[in-house]
């Protein structure tokens, strides 16, 4: 009997590729897509990797090793529209399919009786690839983990179902320890000093000691890489335990007007995935990053769990003058809502002050913004931000899409 | 400031390139070959749409080539916009590009930019690309003040 599958479908470079779908003459050429600020490399393409541009890279330093590279500004609302093109598709082809990000799924791969699973590799790589214009690659195996190695290894443009516990072994022991998903720099360091370098080591070690070592979460995995799925197939986004926004300032600034007005955008950002969840936030926690200096953060426990916008700024204020060190540039900053609850389960306070005011308010900014635009009606104190506002991009990143499982 | 724009080579008829001797543009990066345009060539050149049709035409004008145009390649949009070039008999033209060459990086571009059409004593046309002050991406991304004014997006 044939073991219960699972497939992981990875776009190749998805960003270059996405601007390839609509910019045909990019094909072939060293692309690199840019972050939020326009300064650092965000993906890459195959050919620009080959000059040895890494993920995260300055421009100036791509410019230097690769002088003929084209770069573009990212547009997450094009790379979206792509992403759920593909999910589409692989919903088709299978019956269960996790959103884990904007250019991974993992689904359910059981072809039906008489198909081969490699045949089923090929068939959904080469479906996708025709219909959304986005190069994929894809793995199968028997657990999630080993499906995400898989393809992995067979990356670019790949169709590999390993099925064979044999076959999986030979992979395993070609791979580094540090290639499977959840073992970072850390963990695999405390790994070597065991003597445990690759995945094949990993999976043959005991496994109460990897528990012992690496918790639950390594044990986990030592049951995946074993060819025992321990890890379900999230097919709807289990609900939310924090939400939140912010990320760069757009350059260090200390100018207060400008932070207060950061602050105010990631408030009313903030607000905006409160609503959508329906839910309210018990505490606020503020991040703010300097420039070379140390991070700053406060959380404030709120008098009520509340989404209303003028609650929460005043409370992310209050954090924020506990957070930022006046004078010194800050270069980020994040707000995080926790203690997440329904509205319908909170209990009253006996003397708060009726809100049906601020409701109407919020409810007619929700209109005006569906309608004329996102941001269209904003707090007046992101006024200093006219140049962020005005750049339609700036309006939408990659956190704002939704149902993914991951970031 | 933007120093050179890139189309594919199939985006100018055969008879054009051949009519220009274009050939010579001709660049290649990998994909599809590429005509590259440049203002410090020794004649330098950009491709123009004037009155629905395609044309090649001198990109600014050098010191001893005109008297009665300013030198350079650019010119600012609140220059245009200030009524200038209406008097100096100029039209507006679309600049075709699929690549900007700025502060030594290429960037992509969805149609073209602006330009400004006109005619030197001599008869011959040139244009000029209409500039604006560069948006915050643009100038963290090429490290130029200013930036072209593009058709249908901002960079």
């Amino acid at each position: 009997m044939r073991p219960h599958l699972i497939g992981h479908l990875d776009a190749d470079c998805f960003y270059v590729s996405a601007e390839r779908v609509r910019f045909p003459f990019l094909r072939g050429k060293p692309v690199g897509v840019l972050g939020n600020q326009g300064a650092c490399v965000i993906a890459k393409s195959y050919e620009m990797k080959a000059r040895g541009i890494a993920t995260g890279e300055p421009i100036w330093d791509c410019q230097r090793k690769c002088p003929d590279g084209v770069y573009l500004k990212r547009d997450f609302r094009w790379y979206e529209v792509l992403s759920r093109a593909m999910l589409s598709l692989v919903r088709r082809f299978s019956p269960a399919v996790e959103y884990y990000s904007i250019d991974e799924f993992f689904f359910d791969a059981n072809p039906g009786p008489g198909a081969s699973p490699q045949a089923f590799a090929e068939a959904l790589r080469n479906r996708v690839t025709e219909v959304v214009g986005v190069p994929v690659t894809v793995g199968i195996a028997r657990s999630k983990t080993l499906a995400k190695l898989v393809s992995d290894t067979a990356k670019p443009f790949g169709a590999l179902a390993l099925t064979d516990p044999d076959a999986e072994r030979a992979l395993l022991a070609r791979l580094p320890v540090s290639d499977i998903t959840g073992i970072a720099s850390r963990r695999a360091a405390r790994l070597a000093s065991l003597g445990i370098h690759t995945c094949l080591d990993f999976a043959l070690a005991d496994r109460k000691r990897v528990r012992k070592l690496l918790t639950v979460v390594g044990e986990i995995l030592w049951w995946e890489l074993n060819g025992t799925p321990a890890q379900r197939l999230c097919t709807d986004r289990p609900p939310h335990k924090a939400l939140s926004r912010g990320g760069s300032l757009g350059g260090p600034t200390a100018d207060p007007d400008r932070l207060l007005g950061w602050l105010a955008r990631n408030t009313e950002r903030l607000v905006e995935e409160l609503e959508y969840h329906a839910v309210t936030a018990g505490r606020l926690q503020v991040f703010v990053m300097h420039w070379n200096a140390a991070t700053g953060a406060h959380e404030i426990d709120l008098p009520q769990p509340t989404d209303r916008f003028d609650l929460l700024l005043d409370a992310a204020k209050h954090c924020f003058a506990r957070s930022w060190v006046p004078g010194l540039g800050a270069s980020r900053m994040h707000l995080i809502a926790t203690r997440l609850r329904r509205p319908g389960f909170v209990q009253q306070g006996l003397f708060e002050a009726p809100d049906g005011r601020a409701r109407a308010v919020a409810k007619l900014k929700r209109e005006v913004n569906a309608k004329v635009g996102r941001f269209a009606l904003r707090s007046g104190a992101t006024l200093p931000l006219y140049d962020v506002y005005r750049d339609r991009e700036q309006g939408y990143d990659v956190c704002d899409i939704r149902g993914k499982l991951c970031f | 400031m933007l120093t050179a724009i890139a189309l594919p080579y199939h985006a100018l008829p055969v008879s054009l390139i051949e009519r220009h001797r274009l050939d010579g543009l001709a660049h290649d990066r990998g994909g599809e070959k590429e005509l590259q345009f440049h203002v410090a060539a020794a004649v330098p050149l950009l491709p123009v749409w004037h009155e629905g049709q395609l044309r090649i035409v001198r990109w600014g004008c050098r010191r001893g080539e005109g008297r009665a145009l300013p030198v350079g390649g650019w010119t600012k949009l609140a220059t245009v916009e200030s009524g200038y070039w209406s008097g100096c008999g100029a039209a507006a033209v679309d600049v075709p590009a699929a690549l900007g060459l700025d502060g030594g990086v290429w960037y992509a571009i969805r149609q073209g930019m602006r330009g400004v059409l006109v005619q030197d004593e001599g008869e011959v046309e040139r244009v000029y690309v209409v500039c604006e002050p560069a948006s915050h991406y643009y100038g963290v991304m090429t490290r130029s003040d200013w930036m072209p004014v593009l058709i249908g997006e901002r960079i």
